[in-house]
């Protein structure tokens, strides 16, 4: 561990508050808690908030696991996961299952995460109201009145539009029945995942300095009509590495005239999946 | 006759700092009922409509409401996630200028389905259906409800905030001047319509206006207001045949009888 640092970077007093704060929005799921978010060694936009949230759980025995839209390997993850190493001396992995905290930017692992488990997003924009209703003061109304027309009137458009509703990710969800809830620019793929997630999920906004969660087993439901029910994508092809028909697959050109690939955007379930099928 | 009372209004005053706004307003408004509000510019209407509908708190004065469910209430001691909730659905405004009414950033369909989605199930045929509707009801062409606020007339753009309004089956409308910005051979086929929708759907509304010819051809009753205060008020045509007021009498022979 490199010396001069307090465990985990953060003083102790900041991390005291921010878990307060996460108790505070454990206890109200969904609900966007402000923080006083501190200054981060790294630019705003580049995980600030999951991991000043993550600094502030961490302890000696956990092991972290850090993806970047699925893989353990892009230099975003890396250099979080050479950050914590730097600063706790803690032990790293890419397998999900041994994880017992993750953090995210994009995905949920494939791996079902289990009640031992904690998984922190990192949160561009918390407000899924924002795009809708730009002034701060009234789309906090909106949530405390819970007058949440707006949202379905935007799936509204959409199907108007488009036949159904388009939008594939950062798809908006209601937690616990009251609070509609930015899932991250997830995949609307992984929605579901979120639904009685056995493991505490916390999403931590860097820049917005906000902080909100999902605990266990709560009732997370994706926004639909009854005759336009919440779809998740699916894919003809399978991944061209392990075969998988059951994971979120990236689509990769591979040569000059254009052939597409499928692979798994999950690095390491790929890998197990790999390893499972020999 | 057993017809509800739905509004009890008692002394309603309001002053701008030292300049009144209206003062020691009273009147019962039954289900139903259209209550016409005339007089001159700066007489006090706006004041009087905007105390009412809630978008003012005013200085003095009470107001009793009484729903469908829930009874009687203290209008002015609701807190304001009640009230907003009553002017989301039950209640309605339908602004003088439509785009201070309409969400100009969605389509015509998406203005009706986001009043109604406030109070309905979140079914996507039943908001198309509903909003098709009453722009038919509102006399638009309902092949446009995918089309946006601004690619319509002004005439158009009153209508579709009239559905709007209407769509939602509210117990009580209150308009100011609905028709107080366009042309008046518009003016006269929305009056037209607003007046055919309702006699159908039985709305109770208050409207302002300084037209004496809409009051005649809309209003049951009739409040003359002039500096702030009601001077006059009654069914609609014993107001306008007889009246006792000699700021009425001006206001009546200052127009063409019809
Ligand atoms: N926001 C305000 N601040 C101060 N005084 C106001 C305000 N609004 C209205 N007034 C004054 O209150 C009085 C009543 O105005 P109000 O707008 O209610 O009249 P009105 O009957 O609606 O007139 P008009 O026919 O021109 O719409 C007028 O003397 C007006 O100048
Ligand atoms: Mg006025
Ligand atoms: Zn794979």
């Amino acid at each position: 561990m490199k010396t001069g640092f307090n465990f985990a970077y953060l003083d102790e007093a900041t991390k005291r508050m921010i878990r307060r704060k996460i108790l505070k929005a454990v206890c109200i799921p969904g609900y966007q808690c402000p923080f006083g978010g501190r200054e981060m060694p790294l630019a705003y936009g580049w995980g600030t908030g999951g991991i000043q949230v993550t600094a502030s759980i961490i302890g000696k025995q956990d092991i972290l696991k850090v993806i970047d839209q699925g893989a353990d390997d892009t230099t975003n993850a890396v250099s979080i996961k050479n950050f914590f190493k730097r600063v706790c001396n803690i032990m790293t992995t890419d397998r999900t299952a041994e994880a017992s905290l993750i953090q995210t930017r994009h995905r949920i692992p494939e791996t079902t995460l289990n009640k031992d488990q904690i998984i922190v997003y990192q949160v561009p924009q918390p407000e899924p109201l924002r795009k809708l209703e730009p002034k701060e003061k009234e789309t906090r109304k909106l949530h405390a009145y819970k007058e949440y027309a707006l949202m379905h009137v935007k799936l509204y458009e959409e199907i108007s539009q488009f036949g159904s509703v388009i939008k594939t990710w950062a798809y908006p969800v209601e937690t616990n029945n009251r609070y509609i809830t930015d899932p991250t620019p997830i995949p609307k793929f992984d929605n579901p995942k979120m639904n009685n997630m056995e493991a505490l999920q916390l999403f931590g906004a860097g820049r917005e300095k906000r902080i909100y969660a999902i605990p266990p087993y709560t009732k997370v439901k994706s926004l639909d009509f009854d005759d336009h029910p919440f779809e998740i994508q699916t894919w003809d092809e399978c991944c061209s590495i392990c075969g998988s028909t059951k994971s979120y697959l990236d689509e990769i050109i591979i040569n000059n005239e254009g052939k597409k690939n499928f692979i798994c955007s999950d690095t390491d379930f790929c890998k197990s999946n790999l390893e499972k099928n020999k | 006759m057993n017809i509800k009372k739905i509004m009890h209004v008692e002394n309603l005053t309001h002053f701008y700092g030292n300049q009144i706004g209206c003062k020691g307003i009273n009147f019962d408004l039954y289900k139903g009922e259209i209550l016409g509000i005339v007089g001159e510019s700066g007489s006090g209407k706006s004041t009087l409509l905007k105390c009412l509908s809630g978008e003012i708190s005013p200085s003095a004065g009470k107001i009793n409401i009484s729903l469908d469910q829930g009874g009687v209430k203290d209008f002015l001691s609701l807190p304001e996630q009640e009230k907003r909730q009553l002017m989301r659905s039950m209640w309605g405004i339908v602004h003088q200028n439509p785009r201070d009414g309409l969400n100009l950033r969605i389509s015509a369909g998406g203005n009706i389905a986001e009043r109604l989605l406030n109070v309905s199930e979140k079914n996507y045929s039943f908001l198309r259906n509903t909003g098709k509707y009453w722009m038919e009801k509102t006399e638009m062409d309902s092949d446009r409800i995918d089309e946006f606020p601004l690619s319509f007339s002004g005439g158009m753009q009153q209508r579709l905030q009239i559905s709007k309004i209407l769509s939602s089956n509210p117990q009580i409308v209150f308009m100011d001047e609905p028709t107080g910005g366009l042309d008046v051979s518009v003016q006269a086929k929305i009056l037209d319509t607003i007046k055919s929708i309702v006699r159908d759907i039985n709305v109770t509304m208050i409207i302002v206006t300084h037209d004496l010819a809409v009051v005649r051809f809309l209003t049951d009753k009739l409040l003359v207001m002039k500096d702030g205060i009601v001077v006059e008020t009654g069914l609609t045509d014993r107001v306008l045949d007889d009246p006792q007021h000699s700021y009425t009498q001006l206001l009546t022979s200052s127009i063409l009888q019809v």
